[in-house]
């Protein structure tokens, strides 16, 4: 399979769990490329959400303590650098914080813009993956290169304590 | 039966350990707000998720985390980051910070169709702030319970001399004033650790 079709794959076989949410911008209306790996999602599943990505990530910490899993899905890398209190100063320290009491479960999707055939330009086409991976303590960040790779990663994100970042290449939606 | 002496001893005994170099760790102290708390706190029930900042020893006694239980965990140098499973009890010392887990648990509730609600406990300043906004203008619909506690001041900072002036306090919001008893850290003595 291709690797959007294998993000199709592993977004059916999420949704297919009681516990899991979509959520973020463009979730249920059109607008950006994640959006067509969740179209095929009932609408119950997906919960659309205005533009305030630091709320939409620490909303999906809070939600995940009371038991759901969201699957947070920001549109382009850059977009998610709006977010970092919420990600690295909470939810990536609130295992230490509780003393592994409590262990949310998000699962974070986002993407490196792509640069063709349209490129973004600078701030819509970033890769902060190294930088992800230095700030970041207990979240485990995943960089999506090959097709393959993509459903057992999701898979792992689901069954695993704690939380997740994906990271996909917008470029590959058509490359591979 | 929490009442006002019993907060106040609570924290009296804390600033004894403190003064005494035996918390390793910064600590904040409530004071001067306890019957507006014991006031509020009547309507929060025991299974509702209560959210507070790093003055928050009162949150927790009145959402009922065992006094022994966090005696200890303030003596371990947690009194910034208390938290409890059971009841549920999160805070966080970065302002602003909790708001949005706050709402993320509001609205887990409504979607569970769990009749909890969630209380989230912010100061003058955190009042303020852009993420306040943001987050009450979402939750208007959503079983999230503001209440600002307006001691005029973020550490020494007056919250009204920077922002220039004051704002309306939304209906929705309660809303008290209070002159801090202690400190916005320590005791206010010299310590020796």
């Amino acid at each position: 399979m291709k690797y959007k079709d294998e993000l199709i794959r592993s977004m059916e076989w999420l949704s297919e769990k009681e516990d899991t949410i979509f959520m973020g911008q463009s979730v249920l209306y059109s607008g950006n490329a994640i959006y067509n790996t969740l179209n095929t999602l009932p609408e119950e599943k997906r919960l659309e959400l205005p533009v305030f990505e630091e709320i939409q990530m620490g909303m999906s910490t809070g939600m995940a303590l009371e038991g759901l899993v969201p699957i947070s899905c920001f549109p382009r890398f850059d977009f998610l650098l709006r977010c970092m209190d919420s990600l690295v100063n909470h939810l990536d320290k609130i295992q230490e914080m509780t003393e592994y009491n409590f262990t949310p479960k998000v699962i974070i999707r986002t993407s490196i813009g792509s640069t063709s055939p349209l490129n973004g330009g600078i701030q819509h086409t970033q890769d902060y993956t190294q930088v992800m991976r230095d700030i970041l303590n207990e979240i485990n960040v995943v960089l999506l290169n090959e097709p393959e790779e993509i459903f057992p990663a999701f898979e792992k994100a689901y069954y695993r304590q704690g939380s997740t970042l994906l990271i996909e290449h917008g470029d590959y939606y058509n490359e591979k | 039966m929490i009442d006002k002496q019993f907060l106040i001893d609570f924290e009296y005994g804390i600033k004894e350990i403190y003064e005494a170099g035996k918390i390793p760790a910064p600590i904040h102290l409530s004071g001067g707000n306890e019957e507006q708390l014991i006031e509020i706190f009547e309507d929060v029930n025991k299974d509702d998720w209560v959210f507070s900042s790093w003055r928050n020893h009162y949150h927790a006694l009145l959402h009922e985390v065992p006094a022994d239980k966090l005696r200890i965990m303030i003596i371990r140098g947690k009194s910034m980051s208390l938290y409890s499973e059971k009841p549920k009890f999160y805070s966080s010392s970065i302002v602003g910070g909790i708001i949005p887990i706050a709402v993320g648990t509001a609205k887990a509730q409504k979607l569970n169709g769990s009749k909890n609600k969630t209380w989230c406990f912010v100061g003058d300043m955190t009042f303020e702030t852009g993420i306040f906004y943001e987050a009450h203008k979402y939750v208007r619909n959503h079983d999230l319970q503001f209440v600002v506690e307006d001691n005029g001041l973020s550490t020494n900072t007056p919250t009204n001399k920077t922002w220039g002036g004051s704002r309306d306090i939304p209906e929705d919001i309660i809303y008290y004033k209070y002159e801090r008893g202690y400190p916005h850290h320590g005791t206010g003595n010299w310590i020796l650790f």
